[in-house]
C-alpha cells in the first residue's frame, strides 16, 4: 500500500509568523504620534506695502516642533513638526504684504554683512499649546501659538517688538485620524497668524511710528 | 420540521423565528427615527427674476469660541441650491476663502453689512468681487449638537465568530440661521432661521443595526428651499 503526502505549512512556522504579527502590530502601537504639519496657504489680497524688507529665520523657527509627553498611559504623545509650514506660510504671506521680500543671508548685527533693506523682521514661536475637548469621541483638535516679531535696522538695531497670538481649530470632526486633525488645526493656526499679522501689522505702535517716520520726513522738512 | 395540511407542506427553517423578530426590530425602528423641524423666514427686496448672471457665496461662521458651523453644512446647502437651479452659480466657501484671504479668516470677517465698505476700500479686493460678480453674500450661523444618549454595546469576537448584542439610543439638536446680505446695496435683506431634533437608534443583534435620524440633512434641506425661493425665478 502505498501513501502520498500532501503536507500544508508547518504549524510551528506559522505560529511564530503570528506571534511576529502581534509584536509587530504592538510595536506600531508605541512611541509617539508624529504630525509634520502640511498645508496650503493662500497669498494675501492687498496692496502691497511700498518696503524692501529683509527676513530672517532662525534654526528654532526653521526646524521649529512642539513635542507633549503623555502624562498617562491613556493618552498618547505628540511630536508636531511645523517649521516647513511655517517657513511656507510666511513666505507666501510677506510676499504679499510687501514690494520686496529679501532673505537675509545671516541673523542682523554689527559687523554682519546682509543686503540692503528699509527694516529685518524676525519671526519667533515662543510657546505652542495643544488641546483636545472633553468628547473624545470627536477628533476635534485646538493649537495655541504665540509669535514674537522683532523689526530692526541693517545693523541689528530695534525698531519694534511685539507679539501676537494664533489660533486654530479642526474645522470637521468626523472620519479623520487623529494625525489628520491636528494637522488640520495647526493650518488653521497658520492661516490666523498670517491674517493676524497682514491686517495689524502697520497698528503695532512701533511699526506705526517707525512708517511714519521713513513716510513723512519729506513733509516734516519743507519749511 | 414539516407539517403538513390540507395538502399543502410548510417548511420552517431553524432561521425563521429570529429572522422575524430582526424585521419587526428594524420596522418599529425605522418608523422612530423621524426628525421634526421648523423654518422660519423673513424675507425683502427678492430677486423677483432671478439673480441673473450674478453669484451668490455662501460662508459658515467661525468666530464663536464655543461653536463652529459645520463646513460640510454649508457645502449641502451650497449643493442644495445649485442642484435644483442650475442658472445659480454658487461659489464654494473654501475657494471664496482663499480668493479674498485673509479677509474672510474667522478672525477677520465682517459681521455686519456695513463692513463690506470698508472692505471694498481695499482696491485688489474690490476687483476681485467685481470679478466673482458677488450680488448676494449668505451667512449661516449654528451648528447641530448631540445630545442625550443612552445604552450600551458589547461586541465580541472568538474562533467561532463574532458579533455585537445592545442598544444604543442618542438625541441630535440642530440649530442654523441663515443671513441674507445684498452685496451691491450693502445691506441685510433676508433672515432664514430652522431648527430640527431627532431621535438616532442603533440596536445590535449579531450586527448592529444603525437607525441615523437625518437631523443636519433636514436642516440642510429647510434652509436650502428657503434660499432658492429667494434666489430662484423658478422657485
Amino acid at each position: 500500500m502505498s501513501r502520498s503526502m500532501i503536507s500544508g505549512p508547518d504549524q510551528s512556522y506559522l505560529r511564530r509568523v503570528f506571534t511576529a504579527l502581534v509584536l509587530l502590530l504592538a510595536l506600531v502601537g508605541c512611541g509617539p504620534a508624529q504630525v509634520t504639519v502640511k498645508g496650503n496657504f493662500p497669498p494675501p489680497l492687498m496692496e502691497p506695502l511700498p518696503l524692501s524688507i529683509g527676513v530672517w529665520y532662525d534654526d528654532d523657527f526653521t526646524n521649529h516642533e512642539f513635542f507633549d509627553e503623555a502624562k498617562s498611559k491613556t493618552e498618547s504623545s505628540w511630536l508636531v513638526k511645523t517649521g516647513e509650514a511655517q517657513v511656507q506660510m510666511w513666505n507666501t504671506l510677506l510676499a504679499g504684504m510687501f514690494d520686496n521680500v529679501v532673505h537675509m543671508k545671516g541673523n542682523p548685527g554689527p559687523g554682519q554683512m546682509n543686503q540692503a533693506v528699509d527694516a529685518v523682521l524676525i519671526p519667533h514661536v515662543d510657546e505652542l499649546q495643544y488641546a483636545l475637548p472633553a468628547h473624545t469621541n470627536i477628533k476635534v483638535y485646538e493649537i495655541w501659538m504665540r509669535y514674537r516679531f522683532e523689526l530692526v535696522t541693517n545693523g541689528g538695531e530695534p525698531i519694534a517688538n511685539w507679539t501676537m497670538s494664533a489660533y486654530g481649530k479642526t474645522p470637521t470632526a468626523f472620519l479623520q485620524s487623529d494625525e489628520a486633525a491636528v494637522n488640520l488645526a495647526a493650518v488653521m493656526a497658520l492661516r490666523d497668524a498670517g491674517a493676524n499679522f497682514a491686517t495689524n501689522f502697520t497698528r503695532v505702535p512701533g511699526v506705526h511710528s517707525w512708517l511714519q517716520q521713513k513716510w513723512q520726513p519729506a513733509a516734516q522738512a519743507m519749511p | 420540521m414539516a407539517a403538513r395540511g390540507a395538502g399543502y407542506a410548510v417548511i420552517r427553517t431553524p432561521l425563521h423565528t429570529p429572522l422575524c423578530a430582526l424585521l419587526l426590530v428594524c420596522t418599529i425602528a425605522a418608523t422612530s427615527a423621524c426628525v421634526t423641524s421648523t423654518v422660519d423666514e423673513m424675507v425683502f427686496n427678492e430677486p423677483l427674476e432671478g439673480i441673473g448672471d450674478s453669484s451668490v457665496v455662501i460662508l459658515g461662521r467661525r468666530h464663536a469660541s464655543d461653536y463652529e458651523t459645520e463646513p460640510d453644512f454649508i457645502e449641502c446647502v451650497g449643493d442644495h441650491i445649485a442642484a435644483r437651479d442650475k442658472s445659480i452659480r454658487v461659489i464654494g466657501e473654501l475657494e471664496f476663502i482663499n480668493a479674498l484671504y485673509p479677509w474672510f479668516e474667522p478672525r477677520t470677517a465682517p459681521l455686519y453689512p456695513k463692513d463690506i465698505e470698508r472692505l471694498l476700500q481695499q482696491e485688489p479686493v474690490a476687483l476681485k468681487m467685481a470679478a466673482l460678480k458677488t450680488e448676494y453674500m449668505i451667512w449661516i450661523d449654528g451648528a447641530t449638537i448631540r445630545g442625550d444618549s443612552a445604552g450600551s454595546m458589547t461586541c465580541a469576537i472568538g474562533p467561532g465568530g463574532g458579533g455585537c448584542f445592545g442598544f444604543g439610543t442618542w438625541s441630535d439638536d440642530a440649530d442654523y440661521e441663515a443671513t441674507i446680505w445684498d452685496f451691491t446695496d450693502q445691506a441685510e435683506v433676508g433672515h432664514i432661521s430652522t431648527s430640527a431634533h431627532g431621535q438616532s437608534y442603533m440596536p445590535a443583534v449579531v450586527i448592529p443595526i444603525p437607525i441615523i435620524a437625518p437631523v443636519q440633512g433636514t436642516a440642510c434641506d429647510g434652509i436650502g428651499e428657503q434660499l432658492l425661493e429667494f434666489l430662484s425665478s423658478e422657485y
